[in-house]
């Protein structure tokens, strides 16, 4: 038998070109090898690739050499038949050897050998494959899924998370929520536990943050001012301002709201203090627009502020204190009805100084009276308490009137009619004992001259029995005696010895919308004047050593603070904006940013205890 | 292509020569751009907002409308380059505003943050946009320097020259190699089916180098090549000779893909982040108004 090959090759322009060859053999070796029957030349065919050989009548086998592989008939495999009748298809790496049929009888086996098409090849001619976009994706499906994807995050799951939030209320605070992903800065440390709850303050969507958000949680926060005079008051705005609140208020911004100035997401951080101009637009010339109001104009403390307007007991009705601002540059007396020469009490050399240096061992008095042994501060060190009678000017000045087996009977402190009652008793038991000190009436008083004045009370007490009693209450009331030394006494209707004494009283709170705070100013200097501590630091504001008369209101005037305080930008000591002694929520307690600067905490009310002059309560001293 | 050694050719008075993008009209978007940042950067100085520089001050309102709109119009360029214009509206005019202003957002959306960043959708926008503007500046980087070193790399060659030279070598080592043991084939089999395109964007960016199957081919065939004697000394030299010529071909190829590859990148970056930044900046200005 015999093996007709064919060998096919395309020329150029895809002619075919075939070469013949006849092998007379009933084995074919086929390989790259130059001594193979069948040689291709291709580095992918082994020397000796396989074997062709006639194994049975009318089948042909086909082997594959150790460790190679052929393909028949589409199978890749290591060996095969084919039968002849109907011939088949053998692949050596990139050739193709056809097994044509050989009909039954026929001697010689056709083979036709050709090289596949390359696909490698064309694809390596593809120019495309220089360009990046060979290896990427396209650029419009990364834009879409991006684009998609945010929007999706950030956009659609927020929105999702605000409306699940209103149906779920109850637990929504403590969860995790899209929103999040819109917060624009951390909240402020006060608010700082909000910080997963956008929606306790962004309450509806598409509408920016309304008071009423602000006043949910903050209960008992004053309005600066009746609104509708504060919108009366505000500046003649510039072009730029009225422009930006003319485009706030159509887009549902009305000017005034808490978040104008309570401005959020800013980090967590404290409120900063109010800056000065924020007062002064509408306060540098509040009459202009606001031609009612009682408010002076002020924009700066150190060139235009106001005298202080202190609250001061100008008069009495009747029982009632009656109590006005007025300036202090008008020189307003205190009609405290209290009878108090500071001076007096004050002199080193003089006989309070002496009394009180005799008292020292009781009372801890030092070598003279200071301001300290009479005026107590409040616990929080702010301001002072009333002074009273039995803790304060009792330690001196006392009401003994009798003494029984070492008893001191005093007179009743408050209550003329048990004053009167308290001596009637005494002169009907069966006239006067010698008294503590010569005199039962008469206050003890440092001096002869007290002493000389008792013994002549006395002698008149025991003048006559019936009139004793009598003669010792007029001496009580009158000058010299107990009563009259300090207050004011109301006489008896003729024909009687019902004597009154008038009432006393004290505003608790003279500065009614500013803040002082006695702790800040136990030491004192002025520029170019020797440090002050102690007494000579309150001596520094106050006149209480020049003072002769209660009636002297020793309040400080607004010269005097400008020694030290100036304006927000000043050369003086102590820069000094509004908001220092101000507070736009107008209450009794610390202006906030003082409250921020020091406490971090509760913003507190005074702790001043208030004076009641019985029923009913002086309203207006309570102010 | 091949128009390197060209002297630029003085066409006399009246004539226009070439003017690049950045240079259009004596840089006169430059002006523009500058100006912008720098009026956005004197009223931010001076318009004291309280407590402290944020987007939601009036200020802050207008440079985010302001930015909002420049990125609306800088991202009209990619329709905008379909049609080529002359005259004063030309793309050369749009594409140097383009880069101009573009840059410009740098100040003014910075501004517009108040410098105040965190993990949140507006600090997203904003580094998209940063990201985009980056791309963009490294984009004009590459046009300007890259074509000439790819013009370099290319010695006058098509691409698909550049690939025909590898590929008729491959056939010659074909035929060479055709005497080699089948161990010594394999190894020029490896060299043969080499693909100098192969790998991904990491890989095109690096560049390969010397690197690859004929490389390690050609190493192991040198060391044959020192072992061997006679006619197979002789067949594996030639064979080595070819590898080396191939090294060269195929390095040629893969240093063009590469220019190519850094000179397409920021396409990639610039164009599907400008969308990725469009979806942001909505989120970004939806949420500031669903939660005014």
């Amino acid at each position: 038998m015999a093996f007709l090959l064919r060998s096919i090759s395309r020329s150029a322009d895809g002619r075919e070109i075939v070469r013949e060859s006849r092998v007379e053999d009933n084995i074919l070796r086929i390989g790259r090898d130059p001594v193979c029957d069948i040689r291709l030349n291709d580095l992918a065919v082994a020397l000796h690739h396989a074997t062709i050989e006639l194994v049975g009548e009318g089948q042909l086998g086909v082997s594959a050499e150790m460790g190679m592989t052929i393909e028949i008939d589409g199978n890749a495999t290591g060996f095969g038949q084919i039968a002849l009748h109907a011939g088949g298809d053998i692949r050596v790496g990139p050739f193709l050897l056809r097994i044509l049929p050989t009909p039954a009888g026929v001697q010689d086996v056709s083979i036709d050998i050709e090289r596949g098409e390359d696909d490698a090849l064309s694809e390596k001619v593809d120019v495309g494959r220089f360009a990046l976009a060979s290896v990427m994706p396209g650029k419009r499906p990364i834009a879409w899924v991006s684009a998609l994807a945010i929007l999706a995050i950030f956009l659609a799951w927020p929105i999702w998370s605000f409306y699940q939030g209103r149906t779920e209320a109850g637990r929504y605070a403590q969860a995790y929520h899209a929103d999040r992903l819109w917060l624009s800065g951390s909240l402020s440390r006060g608010h700082a536990s909000l910080g997963d709850n956008c929606q306790a303050c962004h309450v509806q969507p598409f509408v920016s943050v309304r008071d009423e958000a602000c006043a949910a949680c903050h209960v008992g926060i004053h309005d600066h001012a009746d609104p509708r005079r504060l919108a009366q008051a505000s500046p003649n705005l510039s072009g730029l301002r009225r422009l930006q609140m003319r485009v706030g208020t159509w887009l549902g911004q009305d000017p005034g709201r808490c978040v104008d100035c309570h401005t959020e997401h800013e980090g967590p951080q404290q409120i900063p203090p109010t800056p000065q101009r924020f007062c002064a637009d509408c306060h540098g010339d509040l009459r202009a627009r606001l031609p009612d109001t009682r408010l002076a104009g002020a924009s700066d403390f150190e060139d235009s502020h106001p005298e202080f307007q202190p609250l001061v007991l100008i008069s009495w009705n009747g029982e009632q204190p009656l109590l006005e601002r007025v300036p202090l540059n008008r020189h307003p007396r205190e009609m405290s009805n209290l009878k108090f020469p500071h001076a007096l009490h004050l002199d080193p050399r003089g006989g309070a100084a002496q009394m009180g240096r005799r008292l020292r061992g009781r009372h801890g008095f030092g070598d003279s009276l200071v301001c300290a042994d009479c005026h107590v501060p409040t616990p929080d060190g702010t301001r002072f308490q009333p002074p009273d009678m039995e803790g304060d000017c009792g330690m001196c000045h006392s009401l003994a009137f009798d003494a029984i087996d070492g008893t001191i009977r005093t007179l009743r402190h408050g209550s003329p009619a048990q004053v009167i009652g308290d001596l009637r008793a005494l002169y009907r038991a069966g006239g006067p004992q010698r008294p503590v000190e010569l005199s039962a009436g008469a206050r003890a008083r440092p001096g002869d001259v007290a002493q000389i004045r008792a013994a002549v009370q006395y002698a008149r007490a025991r003048a006559g029995i019936g009139s004793r009693a009598d003669r010792a209450i007029r001496g009580v009331f009158s000058q010299g005696g107990a009563c009259f030394d300090c207050h004011e006494v109301v006489q008896p209707p003729a024909g009687s010895l019902n004597y009154g004494i008038r009432p006393i009283a004290f505003p608790t709170r003279y500065m009614l919308h500013g803040w002082f705070d006695h702790r800040d100013h136990q030491i004192m200097q002025r520029p170019g004047q020797p440090r002050l501590e102690g007494p000579a630091a309150c001596a520094g504001c106050h006149r209480a050593p020049a003072s002769n008369s209660s009636r002297d209101l020793l309040l400080p005037n607004l010269a005097s603070c400008r020694d030290c305080h100036g304006g927000e930008t000043t050369r003086l000591p102590v820069a000094s904006t509004c908001a220092m002694c101000h507070d736009y929520h107008m209450d009794q307690g610390t202006p906030a940013m003082l409250l921020r600067q020091r406490v971090r905490g509760r913003r507190w009310e005074t702790t001043a205890i208030p004076v009641h002059l019985g029923p009913p309560p002086p309203a207006a001293a309570r102010q | 292509m091949a128009t390197r050694g060209i002297e630029r050719t003085d066409l006399g008075d009246g004539s226009v020569s070439h003017e690049g993008f950045l240079r259009h009209r004596n840089y006169r978007w430059l002006k523009i751009a500058a100006s912008l940042s720098l009026i956005a950067l004197v009223g931010y100085a001076l318009i004291d907002v309280q407590p402290r520089p944020n987007g939601g001050s009036w200020y802050g309102y207008l440079l985010g409308t302001i930015g909002a709109g420049l990125i609306l119009w800088l991202t009209a360029l990619g329709v905008r380059k379909r049609a080529m214009t002359r005259r004063k509206w030309s793309l050369k005019a749009w594409t140097s505003a383009h880069v101009y202003l573009g840059l410009s957002l740098i100040v003014i959306a910075t501004l517009h943050s108040g410098f105040q960043f965190g993990w949140n959708i507006h600090t997203l926008a904003y580094a998209l946009m940063m990201a985009v503007i980056l791309s963009g500046t490294y984009g004009i980087w590459a046009y300007a320097f890259l074509p000439a070193r790819l013009s370099d790399n290319r010695s006058e060659m098509t691409g698909a020259q550049m690939i025909d030279a590898v590929a008729s070598i491959d056939k010659q080592i074909q035929i060479s190699a055709q005497p080699l043991s089948d161990e010594d084939s394999a190894i020029v089999l490896g060299s043969l089916g080499e693909d100098p395109f192969g790998g991904g964007l990491y890989r095109r960016l690096a560049g390969s180098g010397s690197r690859g199957a004929n490389a390690a081919g050609l190493k192991l065939l040198r060391r044959r090549l020192a072992q061997s004697q006679g006619a197979e000394a002789l067949a594996l030299d030639q064979v080595a000779v070819l590898m080396q010529r191939k090294a060269g071909a195929l390095n040629r190829i893969r240093r063009h893909v590469r220019i190519r590859a850094m000179l397409e990148i920021w396409l990639f970056v610039h164009v599907p982040l400008t969308f990725a930044l469009i979806a942001a900046l909505s989120a970004h200005i939806v949420s500031v108004f669903f939660y005014w």
